[in-house]
């Protein structure tokens, strides 16, 4: 017998196995004589397990057990989500993030263009101007886009900074990461909607 | 608004006055279900000092989230989980530090168990129901901590395949081959201290 019809045959007994396995494995048991010894052992084992767990009662007193909880609670009660202070809100302090590069590209561009017009010197409008408007003719090539101006700029970046909080949100509030016990912040939620 | 009764108050109620910040009402929780989350630390950990340390973190966590708690479970079952998370987690870590044990190698490499001849075992036919358990209990702690931990977890905590290679981060295949092996070695042990009981 191969060693998938031995797993496939703990696990129609354990009731994981799909619909149309199910009746392969269950002929399988009925006509083949070490798939229904196997079978046999482990519902044996399955029987004996049953009965439960030896019970393990803890000594420590209620006071005591309890006053140990508590000055653990007491010693990481002073974090706070927010260690530090938010100097402008979330949505403009967003939009600032991009607003002030932006802002500064442009009065840098502005100040340059301003400065090729007035220049006197023959050479200097002919390079100095096509590489400063490069990247607003050709915003594809931008390495950036913030050539673009700050509307642009919001309009690309916008989606993007909402998907990351949504992101972190659903991670704990599904939280179906119950296989990451090592981030504390993903356990009660996973548990939150046990399957079974 | 009455004032809750809290010795006589139902898990529920006490849940949701601590969620809004009252200690008492949690500390009666930790009190009725100590034994119960200890239990299950010291079934996964095989260690008295270390089942006392995560199940106190156990608690400790489950103040800190309690208000994340939306009652879909019982709290014992969700306090359960976090308890296994720690658990588990503590095992990782420990496990970081040691090299393969035997039983992980024997699953890669095919194992005794899958040469072994099936071994017909029945355990309830003259046993104590208590006996039995402290049977099982003695095979238990010769068991790897991945073939312990899978068994604890399918057969105690009566989670899917899906939940366990969820909880032990590893695929269904090896949950499933971790249970088949870490069955079939149970049953070994079991019959071996049959054999000593009876000799």
């Amino acid at each position: 017998m191969k060693q998938e019809d031995r797993l496939k045959i703990q696990a129609w007994l354990d009731g994981e196995l799909a619909p149309q396995e199910s009746a392969r494995i269950a002929d399988l048991i009925d006509n083949d004589l070490e798939a229904k010894e196997l079978a046999d052992d482990l519902r044996a084992i399955q029987k004996a397990l049953e009965v439960g767990e030896k019970q393990t009662v803890l000594e420590d007193s209620r006071e005591f057990y309890w006053s140990q909880v508590e000055r653990q609670i007491e010693a990481e009660e002073p974090i706070t989500e927010n260690t530090q202070p938010e100097l402008v809100s979330g949505s403009l302090g967003n939009a600032l993030r991009w607003l002030i590069p932006v802002g500064s590209l442009a009065a840098i561009s502005a100040l340059m263009l301003n400065f090729d017009s007035i220049n006197t010197t023959p050479d200097l409008p002919k390079t100095g101007g096509s590489k400063i408007e490069n990247p607003q003719t050709n915003p594809i090539n931008s390495p950036s886009g913030l050539a673009e101006g700050a509307g642009t700029v919001m309009e690309e970046e916008s989606p993007a900074t909402p998907e990351v909080g949504v992101f972190s949100f659903e991670g704990t509030q599904n939280g179906g990461n119950f296989a990451s016990p090592e981030d504390p912040n993903t356990l009660p939620e996973s548990i939150e909607n046990p399957e079974r | 608004m009455a004032k809750l009764d809290i010795p006589n108050a139902a898990d529920d109620e006490l849940v949701r006055s601590a969620q809004k910040g009252n200690m008492a009402p949690y500390e009666e929780l930790v009190h009725r279900h100590r034994d119960k989350i200890y239990a299950r630390a010291f079934s996964m950990l095989r260690n008295e000092e270390e089942a006392l340390d995560v199940s106190q973190e156990a608690w400790v966590k489950g103040w800190q989230r309690l208000k994340q708690f939306q009652h879909n479970s019982s709290f014992t079952t969700w306090m359960t989980r976090i308890c296994i998370n720690l658990c588990l987690d503590f095992l990782r870590k420990r496990q970081r530090q040691q090299t393969d044990s035997l039983d992980q190698m024997e699953e890669e490499t095919g194992g005794v168990e899958r040469r072994m001849e099936a071994e017909d075992y029945n355990p309830t036919e003259e046993m104590e129901r208590s006996e039995l358990r402290k049977e099982i209990d003695a095979a238990m702690e010769k068991l790897s901590y991945e073939h312990r931990t899978v068994l604890v977890l399918h057969e105690f905590e009566r989670m899917e395949y899906k939940e366990i290679a969820k909880s032990m981060q590893c695929s269904i295949g090896t949950v499933m081959s971790r249970l088949f092996y870490a069955r079939r070695r149970l049953a070994k042990i079991l019959i071996s201290l049959k054999k000593e009981r009876q000799s």
